[in-house]
């Protein structure tokens, strides 16, 4: 058994030329073929095929960057927008203000101007009424005094009685 | 109910697949009764060998090369080509070539009649046979590719059906991969097609080698060997100045440690496709025998304890060797990888340019220097 082991071994091991030849030739042969007909197709199919799909790649990439662009110009935009609605709105409601404050202080003003004209027509009307009643009460006194002349002129007490009323009158 | 019904079908194409594989080595083991009664009628003539090859299983006959090629329908028989003396002798078989009375046989050797030993034995035999049924089904399957992607199915779109799609992952694979992962980028345009075929091919020859009856093309040393010096030229002739300059004058290392060094690199060229060889031979090879060794103990069995422990103990001989079949698939692609994966490795490192940095400077300035000098 390790006889024929060892035979058939040793023809195992061993170098054929006339195979190799053959070999050699048939491997030259396919090599060739695969070369010029079954290969280049294959590859550049693959290559085209992965070339567009690099393309589209980058052309998807590109039109996301630049829609990234846009919608950050877009947000921009608003931003802008609203900041200036702000502004104008700030502006408005300063105006507003203003304009309350304004009106405010002229009708306070006005008020003010209104209670002092009242004051004065009052103290006015008052002097007024002071010096016509006085008047009246001089008048009266006069006839009074006439009255109690003629009646009792000479009479301290009722003298007296004159002063004091005037006084009074006076004092109102 | 339902379970039952479930378990019968889930069990059926299991049931079919070990009938078929029961079926398939069935014939096998008649190739190699009939082999083995051959070999034991070749040799005859040897008294001392009768006794060994009584042995119910042939290993050695099953795997070595033969003048016939074994189908499931029997033997065909293959040219025999000679070269002797200058001279071409071309006979349908070996049969004919012995009946011409041109050449006669002594000892399982063939010699011209006036027994002038044969120059060269050019004759078609069975490995060469497979190298070329694996170089033909190689061939088919790319041109087929070729077809599909020139009509536009894979270069405009993306590819069809699973076939189609097997062959772009693999090209894909070893183009990524294999070849650019060990050759630089612009240089490995120009050594994918044959990187790529030479995997194909051994992929082939490989899985070939899987059919019961078929012999595996690259348990052949003569096949791995021409494979490997393929790959060892193509190396050598794409070695660049600085790969040369590695192996016979070390940069960088005292005179001395030359004298050792350069006979060592020396060696390496050859050591390395050697490795590629014998690495891609021994794994083809010891798969086929493993499977042979095994089945053949059916056989063995049956001859030492009688039929029906043979018969019972092929339960577990068959389920062995459907083990070792799903581990030989992917032995198969594993070692057309690895062949690929080592050319790529080995023209890689003929194709490197210098990387020593201090040399790039010491380059850098002289350059530098010259127009100032001049």
């Amino acid at each position: 058994m390790m006889m024929s082991l060892f035979l058939a071994g040793s023809s195992l091991l061993s170098f054929n030329t006339g195979f190799a030849i053959w070999i050699l030739i048939s491997l030259i042969v396919f090599l060739g073929i695969m070369y010029k007909f079954a290969l280049p197709p294959i590859i550049k199919g693959i290559e085209e095929r992965e070339q567009s799909i690099q393309s589209s790649l980058d052309a998807a990439e590109k039109a996301l960057r630049e829609a990234e662009k846009i919608s950050k110009d877009n947000e921009e935009v608003v931003r802008e927008a609203e900041r200036t609605a702000q502004s104008i709105r700030k502006e408005a409601t300063k105006e507003v203000e203003e304009f309350r404050a304004e009106r405010m202080e002229k009708a306070k003003e006005e008020a003010e101007k209104l209670i002092e004209d009242a004051k004065k027509s009052i103290d006015q009307e008052k002097q007024k009424a002071l010096q016509e009643l006085r008047k009246e009460v001089t008048d009266l006194t006069i006839e009074a005094t006439t009255r109690l002349l003629q009646k009792n002129v000479d009479s301290e007490t009722n003298r007296k009685l004159i002063d004091e009323t005037i006084n009074d009158l006076s004092k109102n | 109910m339902f379970r039952h019904v479930f378990v019968s079908q889930s069990l059926s194409p299991l049931k079919v697949a070990f009938v078929t594989l029961l079926v398939l080595f069935g014939s096998f083991g008649v190739g190699l009764s009939a082999s083995a009664t051959g070999v034991a009628n070749a040799s005859d003539a040897d008294a001392a060998e009768t006794e060994e090859s009584s042995s119910p299983i042939d290993v050695m006959g099953k795997i070595a090369d033969h003048d016939y090629i074994e189908s499931p329908f029997g033997k065909v028989y293959l040219p025999r080509i000679f070269w002797v003396d200058g001279q071409f002798y071309t006979y349908s078989s070996t049969k004919k070539a012995l009946a011409s009375g041109d050449f006669i046989e002594k000892e399982g050797v063939i010699y011209r009649a006036d027994e002038t030993p044969i120059t060269i034995d050019l004759s078609i035999t069975s490995h060469l046979v497979y190298v070329w049924l694996g170089f033909i089904l190689a061939l088919l399957i790319s041109l087929w590719a070729a077809s599909r992607y020139r009509r536009g199915i894979g270069r405009t779109s993306a590819p069809k059906g699973a076939l189609h799609n097997i062959y772009e992952i693999l090209y894909l694979f070893i183009r990524d991969d294999v070849i650019q992962g060990y050759i630089p980028k612009e240089k490995a345009p120009r050594y994918t097609p044959l990187l790529f075929s030479m995997f194909m091919a051994i992929a082939f020859m490989n899985l070939f080698g899987l059919l019961p009856w078929a012999a595996t093309a690259t348990a052949d040393l003569t096949v791995t060997a021409t494979l490997a010096f393929v790959t060892f030229i193509v190396t050598q002739a794409s070695g660049t100045k600085t790969y040369w300059g590695h192996i016979f004058n070390f940069p960088g290392v005292p005179l001395l440690v030359k004298f050792i060094l350069t006979p060592v690199e020396i060696l390496g060229l050859f050591t390395k496709p050697l490795a590629l060889c014998f690495r891609l031979f021994a794994n083809m090879l010891s798969g086929k025998i493993m499977i042979i060794s095994i089945l053949g103990l059916i056989f063995i069995f049956t001859e030492l304890f009688g039929a029906t422990v043979g018969v019972g103990s092929s339960v577990i001989w068959v389920s062995l060797t459907a083990v070792l079949y799903g581990l030989k698939v992917f032995v198969a692609l594993l070692q057309a990888y690895i062949f690929t994966l080592l050319s790529a490795v080995f023209i890689g490192g003929a194709l490197e340019e210098h990387h020593h940095e201090e040399h790039d400077v010491e380059h850098n300035d002289v350059k530098v220097m010259d127009p100032i000098n001049a």
